[in-house]
């Protein structure tokens, strides 16, 4: 029998800065984790604790992951202190990820806000791999100040990966020499040119921002099973059995972390 | 049936207790209640006790441990499992209809689904049980709202039943039977007058029981009920009196919640450390930046009730209470779960009136 509380090995090969409080961990686990975009790892600080993230990197690669991650704690200022050649623990993967075989020959709307672009990302790579089985690949992401875009350096490559795929990008309040949009992400969601009836969304971000995409998406046309958002709450063992990060009677840890806005709409302050 | 006489009782359990460590009910103290003692020792002490109701500790706390070591990082046995030998086997007699019913429930949670939890799995694997009945109903139980019998009706290897002169026998899984197999010559085949002193005793705690919750709502109602809209002023209200000490969660037999956190040792070396978690204190559902799906003391009592009597039967088929009634005693600001389906009820009905 196998403790699946022990974590996998894992070396940190390389540290990315993206942003002042963004960091991309580069990792090389003692063996390879096959995971499904939006399935989440339980990373552990050696001597502070665990934490869940959803890695960033293709879910084809399974030798190496990378995990982006906002510094915002106890273990996630210990992971911003680490150095490349540092080791790490990883348990996982955990969860349903994103409804793949649901996307398939439909528009896809991707809406991301700040760090949110991360498990996004994973997703972004599974659905670029053949951009064909879509109908269309849409992608919105918008952060605070230009200083806090995660990933810059891929947009010009998702925008010209294949003729039915499309990103756009905004920041909240107005900045010197920036040229594209301005506004809260919700805001390129006015006029979507998208076929509502065959789309689906996939959303990533702070509970606020996911509050108010829903709001916006239920607004422009969409209906609550056409929308996917992932969840933010406290998880400790990953499995459906240490109680904490239920969203109704759903365990985010096993039926999510992506949960479809139909099955949770009816819970109370859903979003926090 | 079999019965079993008071001194071929003993034997038997001195035979059980060679499979693993024994523990008993034995009544302590000015109020009589039961604790579970272990026995290293025979003869069974004076105060054993397999009527009465049910023990102060519940029996999840032996499968799934208060606080225990769950990894030592790195190890170079990696994560394989540490072999069973060196979990206990432990033999535990006397318990309760309402605390082999919440074992099950727990076994839903730690064993059944994608992942097992394998620490709970081997303890739980190396437990045998012996049921008892109860002879008497306690001020805080309340198994009937529940629907369910003061007696042992799943969950057990073997059940007694406390008649004048010894136990009536019955076998819950085949291991049970086996054992009363094995150990046939201690036993007689039970007489009618014999299981009709079981059934007269049965017969009074049962009615015993309804006496004494005959004004309380059963608790199957109580799903419907929370899903009306109530507003928040009921789960203020129910959580008036709390000091959010957690008691009633780390006490409830059907309570699994727990937390994994590691003990910084040195350098890379940590250990990981599993504990009983309560979903009452703030900090449980916390996130980094402080952000918490329950700030409110009231939102975490709300939680409790909606975990065990609507998400809990919505994802594994079960209200997650069997009316044992432990909340109630070990409650510091006297809260009584009965009470709250009785507010409820009354809140749901003007509610809808209004």
């Amino acid at each position: 029998m196998k403790n699946p509380y022990y974590p996998i090995e894992t070396l940190v090969e390389d540290i990315i800065t993206e942003t002042p409080t963004i960091k991309t961990f580069c990792l090389a686990p003692s063996r390879p984790i096959k995971f499904k975009a939006g399935q989440f790892m339980q990373l552990t600080v050696p001597g502070y604790g665990e934490a869940p993230f959803t890695p960033s990197s293709s879910p084809s690669i399974a030798e190496k992951m990378e995990i982006t991650i906002l510094r915002t704690g106890k273990i996630t200022d210990a992971l911003h202190a680490l150095k490349p050649g540092a080791e790490v623990g990883l348990r996982g993967p955990f969860g349903k990820g994103y409804p793949m075989d649901a996307m398939e020959g439909k528009e896809v709307l991707v809406v991301g806000g700040g760090v949110g672009l991360a498990p996004l990302r994973s997703l972004i790579y599974a659905l670029l791999e053949n951009p064909k089985k879509y109908k269309r690949v849409s992608i919105k992401y918008g952060a605070r100040v230009p200083e806090e875009l995660c990933f810059r350096r891929l947009y010009h490559g998702w925008e010209k990966a294949a003729p039915n795929v499309d990103f756009r990008v905004t920041i909240d309040v107005p900045a010197p020499n920036w040229t594209e949009h301005v506004g809260l992400v919700t805001t390129l969601l006015d006029g979507l040119d998208l076929d509502l009836e065959n789309s689906l969304s996939v959303s990533c971000g702070p509970e606020i921002m996911l509050k108010f995409v829903t709001l916006k998406l239920l607004e422009v046309g969409y209906k609550p099973p056409q929308i996917y958002l992932s969840m933010n709450r406290k998880m400790s063992c990953g499995m459906g059995k240490c109680g904490r990060c239920n969203v109704g009677h759903y365990y985010l840890c096993v039926d999510g972390p992506d949960m479809c806005y139909d099955k949770i709409k009816h819970v109370p302050n859903v979003f926090g | 049936m079999n019965f079993i006489d008071s001194t071929n009782f003993e034997r038997f359990l001195k035979k059980l207790s060679a499979g693993g460590e024994l523990f008993v009910p034995v009544r302590v103290g000015e109020t009589g209640t039961l604790r579970l003692e272990r026995i290293e020792l025979f003869p069974l002490p004076d105060n054993l006790c397999l009527d009465g109701f049910r023990t102060v500790e519940p029996l999840k706390a032996f499968a799934q441990l208060l606080r225990y070591p769950v990894a030592d990082y790195p190890s170079t046995e990696g994560d394989d499992m540490e072999d069973e030998k060196s979990f206990p086997s432990v033999v535990v007699a006397g318990a309760r209809g309402c605390d082999l019913a919440a074992m099950q429930l727990v076994d839903k949670v730690q064993i059944e689904g994608e992942f097992t939890d394998p620490f709970y799995k081997i303890r739980r694997d190396k437990m045998l049980l012996v049921g008892a009945d109860c002879s008497e109903c306690g001020e805080s139980c309340f198994c009937n709202l529940l629907g369910a019998k003061p007696w042992p009706e799943k969950g057990h290897d073997i059940t007694v039943s406390k008649i004048q002169g010894g136990y009536l026998v019955e076998a819950g899984s085949e291991r049970g039977e086996r054992l009363i197999k094995e150990n046939k010559d201690l036993f007689t085949e039970a007489r009618e007058a014999q299981v009709k002193m079981r059934e007269e005793t049965r017969a009074k705690v049962v009615k015993d029981l309804e006496e004494k919750n005959r004004t309380y709502p059963k608790a199957e109602a109580m799903p419907p009920l929370m899903r009306e809209a109530l507003g928040d002023e009921i789960w203020e209200e129910l959580a008036a009196r709390c000091v959010e000490c957690g008691a009633c969660t780390n006490i409830c037999p059907t309570c699994y919640c727990f937390l994994l956190y590691d003990q910084k040792a040195d350098g890379s070396h940590f250990q990981r450390i599993f504990a009983w978690d309560s979903c009452q204190v703030t900090g449980y559902a916390r996130m980094a930046g402080m952000l918490n799906p329950r700030p409110r003391l009231s939102d975490r009592v709300k939680h409790r009730l909606y975990h065990k009597y609507d998400y809990l039967p919505l994802s594994h088929g079960a209200i997650y209470c069997t009316g044992c009634g432990r909340c109630i005693d070990t409650c510091s600001a006297s809260i009584d779960m009965r009470e709250h389906f009785r507010r409820i009820r009354e809140k749901a009905g003007s509610a809808k009136k209004a």
